[in-house]
């Protein structure tokens, strides 16, 4: 299998993975709060330590916003997995492009919540 | 949550999420009225809950263009800088922009666009012209081909006119931040008519390319509140089921047929804009 395949069938393995994972995350999530009759959910969260750890962990709100993240995390995945592997390939261009996409997303992400 | 606004959440949701895989949209620009007007949601929350759609098109569509070999990878990572340079620029002057000229003169560039595919579609009675890769083009190896399921044969392109297509993808990103959205309406033109890609490669790679600049922006209205989860969880499983059957439907299609479509949602979509804009 050539190189570019190999690189396909990484990228669209990636994206289905993190879509499904995301998808049970969020059934699970809202299943969660209808079954406590939890109906509050936080809003302005994105201090990493809720993201990663919750409060209490794994509390249903915790359980659905993390089924966000991993939707959020799986197109910027995406980026960083093909950096990785034009720089395997010694595809500088593309790993320089790939790398330089990261950093602007990066600023507007900083500028933006500023 | 009542299940009858859940029932009609999925149903739009699954509708903007097939049109926007099959397109190259993102399906926001869809999504959002129709959240307002027929739910009553508020417009932040209802765009808060969209550009996860976004994202959630993006993704679950390229998983399938992808493995099908219909994306342009290539292409898609060389022009995401552009469109992520013209985020990050149009981000910067939001505050100095004029929202309501701007979504008439973004209004009148879709219906540009819908114009000049309509007009090379009945000169030429084909979804695209197929020209050599330009120097740019063949410096970084963005020519490449896919089989079409549909004329059940592999079609091999150029990419001409790389520059020019660079050069309005960083418009659309600039667009796209000032007004938040994904620029699918002027990518899949520009890739189809400026560097005469095949229609469905660039419905393809547009959707390729837009959950990268929505995920950066889905973060940013998640830290601001805009994220209502028991609005946003059912319209995101909606947009995933409706964007996987969009993309497993576009390679049936004949390109021409997938043209004409698109033609006809970009002049609405461009009418709906310069409404907006003028206060409608």
């Amino acid at each position: 299998m050539d190189r570019v395949r190999l690189l396909e069938l990484l990228v669209s393995r990636l994206l289905r993975t993190g879509v499904l994972m995301s998808g049970v995350l969020m059934v699970a999530g809202l299943g969660l709060l209808w079954a406590t009759g939890d109906v509050s959910c936080p809003v302005g969260v994105l201090s990493v330590s809720w993201v990663l750890f919750g409060d209490p962990f794994l509390e249903p709100s915790h359980v659905l916003f993390l089924g966000f993240f991993t939707l959020i995390a799986t197109p910027l995945l995406r980026i960083v997995a093909s950096a990785t592997a034009h720089l395997v390939e010694r595809d500088l261009v593309f790993a320089l492009l790939n790398i330089s996409v990261l950093l602007i997303l990066a600023v507007s992400f900083v500028l933006g919540v500023g | 949550m009542q299940p009858l606004f859940m029932l009609y959440s999925l149903a739009i949701a699954l509708g903007s999420g097939f049109l926007g895989a099959l397109l190259g949209l993102g399906g926001g620009v869809i999504m959002v009225p129709l959240m307002v007007f027929l739910l009553g949601v508020p417009i932040h929350l209802a765009s808060g809950a969209s550009i996860l759609a976004v994202v959630a098109t993006s993704s679950a569509s390229a998983s399938v263009y992808v493995r099908d070999e219909i994306t342009n990878m290539r292409l898609g990572m060389f022009l995401e800088l552009a469109t992520t340079l013209g985020a990050l620029t149009g981000a910067s002057f939001v505050a100095m922009a004029a929202e309501s000229l701007l979504k008439t003169v973004f209004g009148l560039s879709l219906i540009y666009g819908s114009v000049v595919m309509w007009y090379q579609l009945r000169n030429t009675r084909r979804s695209w012209v197929n020209k050599p890769n330009d120097w740019l083009a063949e410096k970084l190896s963005l020519g490449g081909s896919y089989y079409d399921e549909a004329r059940g044969e592999q079609i091999s392109y150029g990419v001409s006119r790389t520059l020019g297509t660079f050069g309005v993808s960083y418009v659309a990103g600039i667009i796209s931040g000032l007004l938040g959205i994904g620029g699918g309406g002027i990518k899949v033109p520009a890739m189809n008519v400026v560097s005469s890609v095949p229609m469905k490669v660039a419905v393809a790679t547009s959707n390729f390319m837009i959950g990268v600049t929505a995920a950066a922006s889905a973060l940013v209205y998640i830290r601001h509140g805009f994220c209502d989860g028991f609005i946003t969880a059912p319209v995101v499983l909606g947009t995933l089921a409706g964007s996987y059957m969009g993309a497993r439907t576009t390679g049936r299609l004949r390109g021409v047929f997938l043209k004409r479509v698109f033609i006809v949602v970009l002049l609405l979509l461009g009418l709906r804009m310069i409404a907006s804009g003028v206060g409608f």
